[in-house]
């Protein structure tokens, strides 16, 4: 009676559970124990069963109560507390002597209790009442979790029994027969259980099971708590860690925000692994995963590296260390900041959230001149993400903060030309010691210049002096051609900031680059660089070049020399042309990226038009002619003519040219409409010109098995139609086939784009809405024909929620913007929501029904068109013709019955 | 998770400990399920094709929308606005 108080109490509340385990472990100590000898087993077995039974009557009790109960889950917590309370009792009243003499654990009173306990709950386990069997699954696996053995009887029926409740109907079942075996797991993974071999077998077993069960259970809560519950071994850890990307967020987020921070020292995981974690995490579609794994990795990573030094990983959540700078350099080596710092990675990313959330950091941190003088790949990036941080975030509160800690133009200029002569000087000497690869040393200074292009773009050129330095600086940087691509790109990026926007500015702009290319070409002529005086700096050794004029010195050299080296060094010649051409190419391509202007007006790019991409384009060599291409689509940007006369070109380049340069031509193409918009609307359009284009488009779309050449002409297309460049209804429906037909169920960049552009663009203009609703029935028409077609292991979508989308994507109602005609219905003056026009759900209504009454019409194209007419929006207001149409359609279909 | 401190609406629901089992509820916590099949998930959903994970992000946005190819700086006005 005395126990069914206190289990009456502990119901109620979890505050008074530890009184309350005491006084039952006074009950059950009165009734085990012999009063007189404190320490040694009593005999009274009646008594000890006596509560033993009455234990058990309350269990019984507890399991018909149902999950959404507090009660329930008040008593298991009751339940497991006590059990530990009296074992660990128990325990402690075991002399030490006898521990040692036994190999397996002590039989107890309490030991005793759990296992009548446990042989009550077991049969309820396969109990018909899903109730029953989640309270006694639940029960089972707590006291697994509270308790350090299980004796061996039971060991093996109760882990048969959970693992039946992993596979049961109920995934509230499945969660708690997961937390259960996920700790049993963890006790075979690390102690080798009392049979040996034998058990290790089953232990993975027990552990392949539950991994199983981790990839595949249909509940996500099964999922996570089985995330949150297995043991964290070498084994389980790639299993787990791909739950990265898990369908569900929550589950997402409890692995960044709760499994990852216990893990331990990041630095144990690969580096490849802290790459991709960062990047699913921080690029995550939900914001809370998002913000998780900012935190992780600005709390917990930066502690590994920055925290004090040999102290026990314990998962400790103390107090964050002081600021270390060096902990900060070694987290960026640490993500490989040479590689994941490079545009496009994700290095910046972690970094802005890093600066984010700590402020600290961003006092503490400083650049003086020491810091300048011995930069490394890591040290430059911080520099460089602390300015994009500073000046891009916060709506201008950190400037005052940027301005203090960085440097002022001429200084930045001066380190600047040092890291350049550095890199230049290293890359002289690979090409003169034919090496074919980049050592690292080399990359890491290439990386360094980057960064501060990076940084140099940022910067405020109003002082005369350091603008001025700056611009002879990269003036004089961008006619050496061995520069790699990415540190040329940047430097033209930072030389046009530099000029000024404004037009005069532009023209400087395109003057000076295009005298730098002028002075790369020349090198096709020029000496061999090993004949360039090597001592001298690469500055000087640059002017005497432009303004000497070594070509014929050159040939004069040459023809002394014999014919069969003559040949080698024509073909060596030829390739060096090749190489120049391509680079200058390059320098073109970057600076038009940067202009805006109109390029008659510009005579330099005039100039360059016609005597470098013009020849370019005519090229025998493929690269060449490519590079060319590209650098006419982007003066065609800048001039309508142009673009007019070249479409053809770039047509026939998509019919000729291989997958990368179809892919090019579609972009071209797509930047040329869409800049021109009358193009391809006006009335003095060639229509043949307009079909050809609209055709390449049908064909890139259709390019099953090219799958970047279908994405170019999705992103293409959208574009296009968002713009309302194309109005096409064909290309309409071809869209919306590719997103829903199985042939581009793996193109995972398709199907993205369209299930964004889809809804956009029906939802922002009436116009596109009517288009669509035009395209509804050939679009059903076609995916039914489709479905016929399918192989087996083919999958679709069904049609009832194409149905559905495509109801949607033609409501009127969900027009963002309501023109005149929607709202013109009920201009009474009074102030009144204004019923949103129906008509182009009328119209598809009448489509529909018409449609299912024509001969031919298949069963199969019946059904989800018939359904889609109960989803229509039709409003009184609707053009009472239509409205008179669609009701005698509608009588005309019951009567010929045909649903 | 705080527990909510009052809940008015509903009785609150408890145990009685002492009174002797309602036959039907023991009904209910004795009988067995008549197979195992009928309290077990359907075998069509013991395997995930995907394993239950989300396919590559492609990151699709409206901000590639809006500007060119080949020029991916020039776009109405986003570089302004970003730093302003």
């Amino acid at each position: 009676a005395q126990i069914c108080t206190i289990f009456g109490d502990a119901q109620k509340t979890i505050a008074g559970h530890r009184k309350l385990v005491i006084s039952l472990r006074k009950i059950q100590e009165a009734c085990c124990y012999e009063p007189t000898k404190p320490g040694k087993k009593g005999e009274a077995s009646f008594e000890e069963d006596d509560f033993n039974v009455e234990i058990a009557r309350c269990v019984i009790r507890l399991v018909g109560v149902k999950k959404s109960e507090g009660v329930g889950d008040r008593i298991v917590r009751f339940l497991g507390l006590f059990l530990r309370h009296a074992s660990e009792k128990d325990a402690a009243l075991v002399p030490e002597n006898d521990l040692e003499e036994t190999q397996s654990f002590p039989e107890t009173p309490s030991t005793r209790l759990t296992s009548h306990v446990l042989s009550i709950l077991l049969p309820l386990l396969a109990s018909k009442e899903k109730t029953v069997r989640y309270r006694s699954t639940q029960l089972i696996s707590h006291i697994i979790n509270s308790l350090d053995s299980i004796d061996d009887e039971h060991y093996n029926l109760l882990k048969a029994g959970l693992l039946k409740r992993t596979k049961d109907r109920e995934p509230m079942v499945r969660v708690q027969a997961v937390l259960g075996l996920g700790r049993l797991a963890g006790n075979e993974g690390d102690e080798d259980h009392a049979n040996g071999d034998s058990d290790e077998d089953d232990a993975n077993g027990l552990l392949g099971r539950l991994l199983e069960v981790l990839q595949n259970d249909p509940s996500a809560d099964v999922r996570r708590s089985l995330l949150l519950n297995l043991p964290l071994t070498p084994a389980t850890l790639p299993y787990l860690l791909e739950r990265a990307r898990d369908l569900d967020p929550a589950t997402r987020r409890a692995l960044y925000s709760r499994l990852l921070p216990a893990l331990g020292d990041f630095r144990h995981l690969s580096l490849s692994m802290r790459e991709k974690l960062l990047r699913w995490g921080l690029r995550d579609r939900d914001e809370n995963v998002r913000k998780a794994t900012a935190r992780l990795f600005r709390e917990r990573w930066i502690e590994d590296c920055a925290g004090p030094k040999n102290v026990a990983q314990g998962g400790v959540l103390g107090e964050a260390s002081p600021p270390s700078v060096d902990g900060l350099l070694e987290l960026l080596e640490r993500i490989d900041v040479v590689n994941s710092g490079v545009e496009g990675g994700v290095a910046l990313e972690a970094l802005k959230e890093f600066w984010e959330g700590r402020p600290d950091y961003r006092d503490a941190i400083n650049f003086d001149d020491s810091f300048w003088d011995h930069l490394t790949a890591e040290s430059v990036f911080m520099a460089r993400s602390f300015n994009d941080f500073c000046r891009q975030e916060g709506e201008g509160k950190y400037e005052a903060l940027v301005e203090e800690k960085m440097p002022e133009v001429t200084r930045l200029a001066f380190f600047l030309q040092r890291y350049m002569n550095d890199l230049v000087e290293r890359l002289r000497r690979i090409d003169n010691a034919a090496e074919d690869e980049e050592d690292d040393d080399t990359i890491e200074s290439e990386f360094i210049l980057e960064q501060l292009l990076h940084i140099a773009q940022t910067l405020d050129y109003t002082d005369e002096v350091g603008r001025r330095k700056m611009f002879a600086l990269l003036r004089e940087t961008l006619a050496i051609a061995e520069l790699p691509e990415e540190v040329t790109k940047l430097v033209v990026d930072v030389l046009r900031g530099v000029c000024g926007s404004e037009a005069a500015g532009e023209r400087e702009f395109c003057g000076v680059v295009l005298e730098a290319v002028a002075e790369v070409h020349d090198t096709i002529s020029a000496d061999d660089p090993m004949v360039e005086d090597e001592d001298e700096s690469f500055h000087s050794a640059r002017s005497e070049l432009s303004d000497s004029t070594p070509t014929k010195a050159k040939q004069g050299k040459k023809s002394a020399s014999k014919d069969s080296e003559n040949e080698e060094e024509n073909e060596e010649k030829a390739i060096r042309e090749i190489m120049v051409n391509m680079k200058c190419l390059h320098i073109a391509q970057c600076m038009l990226q940067n202009v805006e202007g109109n390029l008659q007006l510009n005579v330099h790019l005039v100039t360059m038009l016609n005597n470098l991409v013009v020849p370019a384009v005519r090229s025998h060599e493929a690269p060449i002619r490519e590079r060319g291409l590209l650098c006419l689509g982007l003066c065609c940007l800048l001039d309508k003519t142009l673009a007019e006369e070249n479409l053809t070109l770039f047509v026939l380049c998509f019919s000729k040219g291989h997958e990368a340069l179809q892919i090019t031509t579609l972009h071209i193409l797509c930047d040329i409409l869409t800049t021109h918009a009358t193009l391809l609307s006006s009335p003095t359009t060639d229509p043949a010109l307009q079909k050809s284009i609209f055709k390449i488009f049908h064909k890139a779309l259709k390019a099953t098995n090219s799958p970047d050449v279908q994405l170019a002409a999705t992103t293409a297309l959208c574009k296009l139609m968002l713009t309302s460049v194309i109005q096409d209804e064909d290309l309409l429906k071809q869209l919306v086939l590719c997103y829903f037909e199985p042939a581009t169920k793996d193109n995972a960049g398709v199907r993205q784009a369209l299930s964004y552009f889809l809804p956009v663009y029906c939802h922002s203009r009436r116009e596109n809405m009517e288009r669509m609703a035009k395209v509804v029935i050939p679009v059903m028409h076609s995916l039914v024909a489709l479905g016929d077609e399918l192989e087996e292991e083919e999958e679709m979508v069904g049609l009832g929620v194409v149905g559905g989308m495509l109801v949607d994507w033609t409501d009127a109602r969900k027009v963002v913007v309501q023109d005149a005609a929607s709202v013109s219905w009920d201009e009474a003056g009074r102030k009144q929501v204004k019923e949103v026009n129906g008509d182009i759900h009328i119209d598809l209504a009448e489509a529909i029904l018409e449609k299912v009454m024509t001969h031919g019409c298949s069963k199969e194209e019946k059904k989800p068109l018939l359904s889609m007419l109960s989803k229509l929006y039709i409003t009184a207001n609707s053009n009472p013709e239509k409205l008179g149409s669609v009701s005698e359609l509608v009588v005309e279909a019951i009567d010929v019955k045909v649903a | 998770t705080g527990a909510p401190t009052k809940r008015k609406e509903k009785e609150p629901f408890e145990i009685d400990f002492s009174s002797p089992l309602d036959p039907s509820l023991a009904e209910m916590i004795y009988t067995p399920a008549s197979s195992n099949l009928a309290i077990s998930l359907p075998k069509t959903q013991w395997t995930s094709k995907t394993r239950n994970l989300l396919p590559d992000d492609k990151h699709f946005n409206s901000r590639q929308l809006v500007r060119l190819f080949l020029k991916p700086k020039a776009r109405i006005g986003a570089r302004r606005s970003s730093t302003g």
